[in-house]
């Protein structure tokens, strides 16, 4: 990396509340409730947006203006990185009932960016990432390339992903949803809740609270639905990651799991876990059981909420674990902490076989 | 110094993607998505066989997306009393397709799509931007561009390769510019194919590459 990038920025909409300070608030406090979402006949637990019923579009501009304004005024022509693994197909699905027929897509896949860019008040580049649940750490990925290679100053990345019945229905029909709440790493854990959120950071050149010092991502092709169970691509690219920042697994101080609850990809991530920091666990965490899980937006959520947990020194406990699972044989952590945290290690595990892993650092 | 190793741009009658795979797996690819299927042909069509272990990138851009797959899906879900058939939603998302073209790709090691959103322009700039600041740093020692587009009546694959050995078919060398050239050619999604004729025929010692929303960013070519 030419030069440090640092987060300077950020705003978050999520079912914990609409600023980073109010959720990193809600899930001190333990705030981990939930609603449901009727599919058919069948209801699952679902973390909404707290946000009045009314059409996707205009539910959709409340949370997008509503993160712009957490921001600040931004120059007009700040570079956009928009990640999200739905767009606006809940706007497509509404569509589609109104006309009872097939209607005709945009041209252009991604065609949402530029309502968003709209509301955003941004009119400088756009670029959109589709990656499944790492979505959000592509997007900061290139970001930070370009900021660090001199080619841009500042960045908006945003993370998006608002309530649809394709994706719902989707992760429905392959099981992997639970019906009763999000579970990680315990022995009862019976699939993934689903949530919505938009969040932002602001990516800048210039010094601010905390650095980005190591991003990779990676691959695991053992299945189009889960990780290899052994955990090792998820442990090698963390590793790249480290070497990228230039610590080693004892530095690292805390972990964000990606643990979703999932019986799989939890246990591929704590094998993973074991090859990286053998008996030595860091602190660990899982924010899924207050956020639920936002997909393509969780990247960028679940970073927003770690660091403002983080900067206020007050680090939740993980929600849902009560019972260890004699396979994985980690616990998260069970009760608050008013640590400070100086290095974090965010793990990401797509749906499709992506990895990410992201090192954070305090700076100030 | 980066180095262009391939440009190639590809077209395919949808019903005649299965038998491209085919011909250049020797074997069928099972419920591979359209996008998938391009996306396997052209990478493998990039990279002879002896560069295919080493550490890849993939980054992916898509007007369409997988347009037909998201129609057949939103019809299960809006029309249909029950949940949708689960290859139907597998489908509808582009990220699946890194998982199934790594086995014959082992060296690929990262993939990204990046879905457009204004019909007609692309998003070259950036990947070739990316690549580039890739490569210098290591982190792969070659990265694949594409642009895929999946419509009902034609599939297209318009590539680049890219990386830091100049191979005996390198075709130019290529720089980052922080400039504004006026001349520049746009970013379009089959830029490619432009990029393939001035190599054949260059009209000048070098071209540019610029975004109508980047005026301070080029992408300069310049042929060996």
């Amino acid at each position: 990396m030419k030069r440090p990038v640092y987060v300077t920025g950020s705003g978050l909409f999520c079912a914990r509340g609409n600023s980073p300070a109010k959720v990193a608030e809600a899930l001190w406090a333990g705030e981990c409730s939930n609603n449901k979402h009727r599919l058919g006949e069948r209801e699952f637990p679902y973390f909404s947006l707290p946000l009045a019923e009314g059409n996707w579009l205009s539910r959709a501009e409340q949370a997008v203006t509503g993160v712009a304004t957490q921001l600040g005024p931004l120059p007009a022509d700040t570079p956009m990185f928009i990640a999200s693994s739905s767009f606006q197909i809940g706007h497509f699905e509404e569509t589609r009932a109104k006309q009872g027929a097939p209607f005709d897509l945009p041209l252009a896949s991604a065609s949402f960016s530029r309502q968003v860019a709209e509301w955003m008040q941004l009119s400088g580049p756009r670029y959109n990432f589709s990656n499944a649940c790492i979505s959000g750490f592509s997007a900061i990925d290139a970001a930070r390339s370009l900021i660090s290679g001199g080619q841009i100053d500042d960045a908006i990345v945003v993370g998006l992903e608002l309530a649809n019945n394709s994706t719902l229905a989707g992760f429905a029909a392959m099981e992997l949803l639970s019906r009763t709440s999000c579970q990680p790493f315990d022995a009862r854990r019976d699939g993934l809740v689903l949530g919505e959120a938009v969040a932002a950071v602001r990516l800048s050149a210039k010094p601010g609270t905390w650095r980005i010092t190591g991003l990779r991502t990676g691959l695991d092709a053992y299945s189009s639905t889960g990780p290899d169970p052994a955990g090792g691509p998820i442990a090698r690219l963390a590793v790249d990651c480290l070497q990228e920042a230039k610590i080693n697994p004892a530095d690292i101080e805390l972990v964000k799991l990606q643990a979703a609850g999932s019986p799989g990809t939890d246990l591929a991530e704590a094998n993973a876990l074991r090859q990286i920091f053998g008996n030595q666990q860091p602190l660990l965490l899982s924010l899924k059981p207050y956020l639920g899980h936002t997909l393509g937006a969780s990247g960028i959520t679940e970073l927003v909420t770690l660091l403002a947990c983080l900067t206020a020194d007050r680090i939740p406990a993980t929600a849902g674990f009560k019972k260890v699972d004699p396979e994985i044989a980690l616990f998260p952590m069970v009760d608050r902490s008013t640590e400070h945290i100086q290095r974090a290690l965010l793990n990401l595990i797509g749906f499709g076989g992506g990895l990410a892993s992201m090192v954070i650092e305090r700076h100030r | 110094m980066n180095y262009l190793n391939a440009v190639l741009s590809q077209q395919h009658a949808p019903d005649k993607l299965p038998a491209a795979v085919r011909t250049a797996l020797g074997k069928p690819l099972r419920r591979a998505a359209a996008l998938t299927q391009l996306a396997l042909i052209g990478s493998l069509a990039c990279l002879p066989k002896e560069r295919r272990q080493r550490p890849t990138a993939l980054l992916w851009q898509s007007s369409s997306g997988p347009r037909l797959e998201t129609l057949t899906l939103l019809d299960e879900v809006c029309n249909g009393q029950a949940e949708p058939m689960p290859y139907d939603f597998l489908a509808s998302q582009p990220a699946i397709a890194a998982a199934q073209i790594q086995p014959f790709l082992p060296g690929l090691q990262s993939a990204t799509h990046f879905p457009l959103d204004t019909e007609g322009e692309a998003n070259w700039l950036l990947l070739i931007t990316l690549a580039s600041n890739w490569l210098e740093e290591g982190r792969y020692a070659q990265v694949l561009c594409a642009h895929l587009d999946s419509w009902a009546d034609t599939a297209t694959g318009h590539w680049l390769t890219l990386s830091t050995e100049h191979l005996e078919n390198s075709s130019a060398s290529l720089h980052i510019r922080s400039t504004n050239f006026p001349a520049a050619h746009s970013d379009i999604p089959n830029f490619p194919a432009h990029l393939a004729h001035w190599l054949q025929q260059p009209t000048s010692p070098m071209l540019h590459l610029q975004s109508t929303a980047t005026r301070t960013l080029a992408v300069e070519f310049a042929r060996i």
